[in-house]
């Protein structure tokens, strides 16, 4: 358990640096006061939103004042909706939750049966072709995936909805869109962890006995999938909430994603900066379940 | 072992269903607030989905300036007068009449019985609320606009008078445009501007409900709006989607009603669509190519300027990236403005050989570099027009450095006057009057950013600006385009279009100032 | 005896060819991936040749001609044309330079980084350690495309910034592996010996550790090259990525996309590109991964 509680403990560092990284980004992109008033403004009116937003203060005093706020949760309003940025956040969280757990089942759907296919064939035109389909869903840029699957299964062959968020069928396309991306890291971990089972003295041992390789394969070695999906899960959370960007984008999709391109654009800085903790946060969370579950599923590892 | 993997996407799905669940109590009925084509019936039958590409700005009338946003709030907020689309001619809404007492002074009389969407009637009090708060708020956006308000005088709750600092010929032009929606002042005295920003109310046919921000705003009719209920659609939702071909293919599978900024490749497909057609109207805003006339950059010799103007097809970027919508210009003053040149419009200067003699005799026979600013995604193919002139450009020996930018880095890069040589800009004119669009060509308006100026066109602009003779007035916005033209200020390209596409179910016609009336959309 | 000495060198280095070969031609991925790469960076290098027209040249009254095997097209665009005219195949040809400019060298920046971090941090440990390694949990945190969105948005797009920003937006998984190698050979016995007498840290670290590392880091850096590929076309598509005349195949794919249901040689071409590019590198990288790295399973 120690383990765990030092892996707890570093998260505050962690913390700490990435809300510096991110303060420092947004103090050099300048002040936000020019975006704010019309654009012949008197100077006077400039100073004054300047000195009353804190823009004045030096660097240390608005990153204090930054630090303490940020621990209470508070990110300051948005510039652009007059609203604290930490709830606009939060809003939107779940939306983007939603489409990355769909994501992660489609890949799981897809890289499951590649991952295994292709170790039994090592080397194969099989195992070419499964790899190659695994890679294939990494190797399309995501958007021009997603306006292809809207074209085809929504416009063409009229069975899905186009964008949006609502019933389940909304959340197929955008779904198949990012999870075919992260769908071959898992497949070739599956493969390759597979083909060290497969190698291994009991499998042999197995075999020799006249078990069918169907068998084999599924009864010991399948367990084995599960470790490596689990490390891709963690591993691509952050490549996952990266890819809600685009997908989101593509699709209208109301989550994190939307709301942190367009403050971007505007130079929103409270939701950028609100949008980059909590999905840093997210995505350090994530690791750590994965750590505990390696623990659960695979008791060769042990902790020190 | 087997177990734990069926237990592990157990976990997952479980997750998927909790959190997608959990969401839908918070945002009360998720179906109710999705019209997906999987909807159908009555409730579906009288919901207008529009679908729009970038999000509104605000709910505060007098801070935004930004022409999609207005398009929302004409239909929950009104206009003491309004402009009528077709005849071009300025009529009353809140108002019920309206006459000029002298130079400086407009009397109006408000309708009676008009109420705002919490009840309050409306009175004088709301109106002197509404257009002393943009006249003296400094702070806002569209201050500059309507600064030239001095007071406005109450009479009697019905009666009131707008008194100007200087005579004002386009007094009610200026109010009947954006920043104009006159709002509830007992309502935001009681609750303070905060609140009202979260739960607007207005007069106009439509309530608000609900805003989920980059997602969807909410409307549903007023019963008791003073026009007359909407007998059409119950309820109004208008949907963000920024990527072009997902609004599209919105329009074209049935999941929304209208999808403005239809992209020139995709109107061929959405007029022979079987359920959707494309609604065209010119809009009010043109296309320039701002030139810098401060002096040691090559555009401030005026020959220089002329050969850039002459380099330029405009007929071929019409034809080629516009799908021939669009109507090539040399003045940003459009018919259906008060001082509109007509021997200035529909034509323009294209001539490249003798672009480059102007640039052999302005001493530049191999041509020059230079940097052109332009945005991306904000007007109709703006990043295809700058490559396109820039292309253009190169024929006649000039190399133009594109830096596209974003939006707001645009907008900074011009507050801060660090606009080099060129940049493209598209603008609009809500106020329908040469005024508005040719104080773009003041001297002190623009100083340090283009630094043009012509002592002639200064001393026309400033008589016609409080000219209360409108035969006069209008010859001399008409001169003063021509000696900007000769001048060659800026490069104007072309008006640009409106480009809509609308289900076979109803019917609707663009207009040119932008907005989405709503209650001009009617069921088939 | 000097006079062998090179024969002698030709002869190992003939030997260890072959054995690369032979072990490349086991692998059909490992084949295929190679062949791929090699034609890309072949088409790059001699781009201002291979290609029919200058890539930015626009032509207003030539647009959204087809490929020449549909009606319409015909050899003088054998891809057929874009909106402004301009020839799709010679784009895709120039738009090879860029994109894999901006895959090595912003590969390489994060690798040099990464490299000297994970070197330092492993050899050292302690407090030095410990901070580069918070560092990089920091890094890995933030996914790469919201940290190039945020630097982009600030910096404002280019080249140059883009290569500097998926530099330094990479090189935590470079600094994490490197470190790792380096915590387990620095525990050898040819290390220790090297410290008991008395050879510098600086030497120990690059004449003893860097060469044993070298071989996880060329893996890495080559499957980084194919997401590098796919982050700039990401990037592109949000506006922020390689700016005209210059031109990459995310830029060509991105602005091609409005035009996918009308005119899809626009974007389907561009988009074939990338993938292939992806996918041959991707199966380079991961035959070699399976050929230097001992640990894994032949």
């Amino acid at each position: 358990m120690n383990y765990f509680i030092k892996r707890v403990l570093e998260i505050i560092p962690v913390l700490f640096i990435i809300s510096f990284i991110v303060f420092v980004l947004v103090f050099v992109a300048g002040d936000p006061v020019a975006l704010l008033l019309p654009e012949d403004a008197p100077e006077e009116a400039v100073e004054t939103l300047r000195t009353s937003l804190g823009l004045d203060d030096p660097f240390y005093v608005q990153y204090g004042r930054y630090v303490v706020n940020m621990l209470q949760g508070d990110f300051g309003d948005s510039f652009r909706y007059g609203q604290d940025a930490m709830s606009l956040v939060l809003e939107r969280l779940p939306a983007t939750l939603e489409l990355a757990i769909a994501s992660i089942l489609v890949a799981i759907m897809i890289a499951i049966p590649l991952g295994i296919w292709s170790s039994t064939k090592k080397n194969s035109s099989i195992d070419l072709v499964a790899t190659g389909a695994a890679v294939l869903g990494k190797a399309m840029p995501n958007f021009w995936l997603g306006i292809m699957l809207i074209l085809l299964f929504s416009v063409t062959l009229d069975m899905l909805p186009v964008s949006g968020r609502g019933s389940f069928s909304h959340l197929i396309l955008p779904a198949i869109t990012l999870g075919t991306g992260i769908a071959a890291e898992m497949t070739r971990l599956i493969r390759s962890s597979m083909l060290e089972t497969l190698s291994q003295d009991y499998i042999r041992t197995a075999k020799s006995k006249g078990l069918r390789t169907g068998i084999v394969v599924y009864k010991h070695a399948f367990r084995n999938t599960l470790v490596p999906v689990v490390t891709i899960i963690a591993l691509q959370t952050s490549t996952l909430i990266g890819g809600t960007l685009i997908t989101e984008t593509v699709f209208a999709w109301p989550g994190i994603g939307q709301l942190l391109i367009q403050a971007v654009n505007t130079r929103d800085m409270a939701i950028v900066q609100a949008c980059v903790m909590v999905i840093a946060f997210f995505v350090i969370v994530m690791n750590l379940i994965a750590d505990l579950l390696y623990q659960v599923l695979d008791p060769r590892i042990r902790y020190k | 072992m087997g177990k734990k993997l069926w237990l592990f996407g157990l976990l997952m799905l479980a997750l998927l269903i909790f959190v997608a669940c959990s969401d839908k109590d918070s945002e009360g009925d998720a179906e109710d607030t999705n019209p997906g084509k999987a909807e159908t019936g009555d409730e579906n039958d009288r919901t207008l989905t529009i679908a729009i590409g970038a999000d509104m700005v605000t709910f505060d009338v007098h801070d935004h300036i930004n022409t999609s946003t207005e398009a929302i709030h004409v239909n929950m907020f009104n206009y003491l007068v309004k402009r009528d689309n077709e005849t071009g001619e300025i009529v009353p809404d809140l108002a019920e009449s309206f006459e000029n007492i002298d130079d400086y002074t407009w009397e109006f009389k408000l309708k009676e019985g008009v109420t705002f969407h919490n009840g309050d009637e409306l009175t004088s009090a709301d109106v002197k609320y509404s257009l002393e708060r943009v006249a003296y708020g400094e702070e806002l956006r569209d201050y500059t606009n309507y600064n030239q308000i001095k007071e406005v005088e109450i009479i009697d709750d019905y009666t009131f008078r707008i008194i100007t600092h200087e005579p004002e010929p386009v007094l009610l032009n200026r109010i009947s445009r954006i920043a104009s929606g006159i709002l509830p002042s007992k309502y935001i005295e009681e609750n303070g501007f905060d609140h009202f920003l979260e739960n607007p109310i207005g007069t106009g046919p439509f309530q608000f409900v609900e805003w989920v921000r980059d997602d969807r705003i909410v409307f549903e009719v007023y019963d008791d709006y003073f026009g007359g209920k909407n007998p059409d659609w119950d309820k109004l939702v208008f949907r963000i989607i920024p990527e072009n071909s997902t609004r599209v293919s919105e329009l074209l599978t049935g999941g929304v009603d209208i999808a403005v900024n239809v992209p020139p490749a995709d109107w061929e497909r959405v007029e022979n669509h079987e359920g959707t057609y494309l609604a065209q109207e010119t809009s009010n805003r043109t296309l320039m190519i701002f030139l810098r006339s401060t002096e040691g950059y090559p555009t401030s010799d005026q020959r220089v300027r002329e050969a850039l103007d002459l380099a330029i097809d405009n007929g071929a970027i019409v034809e080629s990236l516009l799908g021939g919508a669009g109507v090539p210009t040399i003045t940003r003053v459009a018919p259906g403005n008060f001082g509109f040149a007509e021997h200035l419009y529909d034509t323009y200067n294209y001539d490249p050989e003798r672009a480059k003699e102007l640039l052999e005799e302005a001493g530049y026979p191999d041509g020059f570099e230079m940097t052109f600013h332009s945005p991306r995604g904000r007007y109709l193919q703006d990043a295809e027009i700058a490559e396109m002139v820039a292309g253009m450009w190169a024929q006649i020996g000039v190399t133009a450095n594109i830096e596209f930018m974003e939006w707001s880095n645009f907008v900074e890069l011009r507050n801060a006057k660090e606009n080099k040589d060129a940049y493209l800009l598209g603008l609009g004119n809500s106020m329908f009057d040469a005024a508005n669009a040719l104080d773009y060509y003041s001297a002190t308006r623009f100083e340090g950013e283009t630094d043009y100026r012509n002592d002639e066109l200064e001393e026309l602009l400033a008589a016609a600006m409080s000219n209360m003779d409108p035969k006069e007035r209008s010859e001399q916005y008409v001169r003063a385009q021509e000696i900007i033209a000769e001048d060659v200020a800026h490069i104007v390209l072309h008006q640009e279009s409106i480009n809509i596409g609308v289900s076979e179910r109803i019917n609707y016609t663009p207009t040119m100032d932008e907005m989405i009336y709503v209650e001009t959309i009617t069921k088939k | 005896m000097p006079d062998s000495l090179p024969m002698q060198n030709n002869l190992v280095k003939n030997s260890k060819w072959k054995r690369w070969l032979k072990l490349l031609l086991r692998s059909k991925t490992g084949t295929v991936g190679l062949l791929i790469v090699l034609t890309i960076v072949f088409v790059a290098i001699f781009a201002p040749w291979l290609a029919p027209y200058e890539h930015s040249v626009i032509d207003p009254l030539n647009t959204h001609k087809p490929p020449f095997w549909m009606e319409g097209g015909d050899m003088a665009n054998v891809l057929g044309t874009d909106n402004l005219g301009r020839d799709i195949l010679s784009r895709i040809i120039y738009g090879s330079q860029v994109s894999l400019l901006v895959g090595i060298s912003s590969v390489v920046l994060a690798g040099v980084i990464g490299v000297l971090v994970g070197l330092f941090a492993g050899y050292f440990g302690g407090f030095l350690d410990a901070f580069f390694m918070r560092l990089a949990d920091s890094f890995l945190a933030i996914p790469n495309i919201l940290l190039a969105l945020v630097m982009l948005g600030v910096f404002g797009p280019g080249l140059m910034t883009l290569i500097l920003v998926l530099g330094v937006t990479n090189w935590v998984q470079y600094a994490r592996i490197i470190r790792g190698e380096v915590l387990s050979i620095k525990e050898r016995d040819f290390v220790r010996a090297a410290k008991t007498i008395g050879v510098k840290n600086r030497n120990i670290i690059f004449s003893h550790l860097y060469p044993n590392v070298i071989s996880s880091f060329i893996v890495v850096a080559t499957l980084s090259v194919a997401s590098t590929i796919i982050l700039e076309s990401s990037l592109s598509f949000l506006g922020l990525g390689i700016q005209p005349p210059q031109v990459s195949w995310g830029t060509i794919l991105s602005d091609g996309r409005d035009y996918l249901a009308t005119s899809w040689w626009l974007a389907t071409f561009p988009g074939l590109a990338i993938t292939i590019a992806v996918l041959g590198i991707i199966f380079l990288g991961d035959w070699l991964r399976d050929v230097m790295d001992p640990r894994s399973v032949k």
